[in-house]
């Protein structure tokens, strides 16, 4: 591939207590625009460490970050610059949400972008509607749901208009429905070309979402490859504390019990899968 | 969610310009101290009461429980201006202890009075502004008023950590109380201890992640957010002008009856 990544890390290394232990420690990787980057592994593997290095937030101990083929600046200005292009949705809402009503909350990263106050009123309603934050834009953020909390901080960085996002695990303590949601939201921002980095624990999700996911284990990069190859190479999912998708395993299974044809590709969901089932007869 | 701040997102006046909510709080709280006089004190009372309660449909009950909070304290305090220890007993009431009586003259108690009514009057006041007015509409206030914006900052802050700090010390309390840590005053006083120095860790913990999201949103040192616009009606504001120019006009007479 001729094509600049958009980010690029070559041997990161970051450490919290400027000791022995680092939590990245010579993560090297690539990414391309518009690609669905899945970042698994164990808990601290050093996933969110790599996406606050990301964004500028943490600066690593060792190592560069390109964005676009440029190496990170440093400066007050550069990382200005750098996080009006990097947006990062934090895992716990109640981390990002600093404002008492919704509004003023999504208004705050635009208006820092120095856009005047009628643009960012415009872009804040659009904001609003695009995610259904209407029926709760009155509600004081400390009065919301989970998800409504979720939906909110999404919105804070979607109004600055990003060319990479990254999820810190957009789903942790959501229920079903608003997992769905927030599942939707990605699909949107996929559709729209932005690049999404997110880090889950859900391989079923990432297996059907993903164009490639990252492994991680101990600040390295395990393996980065096609969400198939990644999940049928089993030695990694078990070094990372991770199981193989359901849709594989009963793939795997049925193909064992010669019920399907080891031939057919694997499926990447369970429609894939009822398919081939329909098909048989 | 606490209650007022509860009550303030229900209340029906909620989308009126918090300026003007604001203005008509200030002045009439101005010309209540200003004035002392009863009959002003009792119509500032009932307007506020209606405003509070007919139009902006915060519950009488909870209105009242509010209202009662100062007034004990109230009348504790008016005690020792009502009620002197003397000799001679007054022209009001006097109870006979042993040489001395416990009395009071008229004046006293038409100065207790004056004071509890003037007190309660003014707490009315900021009830009605605070039953009525989220919080960030009140500080946006402020900031119109060119209150220096670290302050408003911080009040802004200050009050979103209210709430996750009461959330976070109450989920804490809840696992004390589930391993029988309020079982008798020491272990209540242990558990409290402890809820405390981890509430402390905490908030310095969330801060830390705040600022990070913060600066992850190009944060440049001040809080630069937008306000949701109620713009102000004609109607209001020449309620408000008539119902100040009629305390003033009392105010004036009394003052100058007084000094006359």
């Amino acid at each position: 591939m001729n094509e600049t990544p958009i980010l690029k890390a070559e041997n990161l290394h970051f450490s919290y207590d400027n000791g022995d232990s680092h939590s990245l420690n010579g993560l090297s990787l690539e990414i391309f625009r518009g690609r669905k980057i899945a970042f698994m592994g164990a808990n601290g593997s050093g996933k969110s460490t790599f996406f606050l290095c990301c964004n500028g937030i943490h600066k690593p101990k060792q190592g560069t970050l390109y964005y676009c083929g440029k190496p990170y600046d440093y400066s007050r200005k550069g990382l200005l610059e750098l996080r009006s292009k990097v947006g990062i949705i934090f895992q716990d809402p109640d981390s990002q949400l600093f404002s008492a009503s919704v509004y003023q909350e999504i208004s705050f990263g635009i208006l820092n972008l120095g856009v005047d106050l009628e643009t960012a009123q415009k872009e804040v309603e659009q904001v609003i509607e695009h995610l259904e934050i209407t029926p709760f834009r009155h509600k004081p953020t400390h009065a919301l749901s989970g998800g409504q909390k979720k939906q909110v901080s999404i919105a804070d960085i979607l109004v600055m208009h990003p060319e990479i996002i990254i999820l810190d695990e957009p789903a942790a303590a959501l229920d079903p429905k608003h997992t769905i949601m927030v599942n939707n939201i990605v699909n949107q921002l996929t559709q729209d070309g932005i690049t999404v980095l997110m880090s889950t624990h859900d391989v079923n999700y990432a297996l059907e979402w993903a164009d490639e996911i990252v492994l991680l284990h101990n600040g390295q990069v395990l393996m980065q490859g096609s969400p198939l190859e990644v999940f049928m190479n089993k030695p990694v999912l078990e070094q990372t504390n991770l199981a193989q998708p359901a849709v594989l395993s009963l793939f795997e299974s049925l193909c064992k019990k010669g019920i399907l044809d080891s031939s057919l590709p694997l499926p990447r969901n369970l429609d894939m899968l009822e398919n081939y089932i329909e098909n048989m007869s | 969610m606490l209650t007022i701040d509860k009550l303030c997102y229900y209340s029906r006046l909620r989308y009126v310009n918090a300026m003007e909510k604001f203005t008509y709080t200030v002045l009439t709280l101005v010309f209540c101290v200003a004035s002392r006089s009863l009959l002003m004190a009792v119509l500032v009372l009932a307007v506020n009461g209606i405003l509070t309660v007919k139009k902006g449909g915060i519950p009488f009950s909870q209105y009242w429980h509010y209202l009662m909070i100062p007034l004990a304290f109230l009348i504790i305090s008016t005690l020792a201006v009502i009620v002197n220890i003397s000799h001679t007993p007054l022209n009001a009431f006097a109870f006979p202890v042993g040489s001395y009586y416990l009395t009071g003259s008229y004046a006293s108690l038409h100065r207790g009075v004056q004071m509890i009514l003037t007190a309660l009057s003014s707490v009315s006041c900021l009830y009605f502004l605070s039953f009525n007015t989220p919080m960030t509409d009140i500080l946006s206030v402020l900031k119109k008023l060119h209150c220096p914006d670290l302050l408003a900052e911080l009040m802004l802050l200050i009050y979103r950590y209210i709430f996750l700090l009461l959330e976070i010390s109450s989920a804490i309390s809840i696992s004390q109380d589930s391993r029988l840590g309020n079982r008798n005053f020491r272990t209540s006083l242990k558990s409290f201890g402890a809820m405390a120095s981890v509430l402390l860790i905490r908030a310095m913990a969330k801060s830390g992640a705040l600022y990070d999201s913060m600066e992850a949103r190009c944060y440049d040192g001040r809080l630069k957010v937008l306000d949701e616009q109620y713009p102000p009606k004609s109607r209001e504001i020449i309620w408000i002008i008539l119902f100040e120019s009629l305390l003033l006009i009392y105010t004036v007479i009394k003052t100058l009856i007084l000094t006359g």
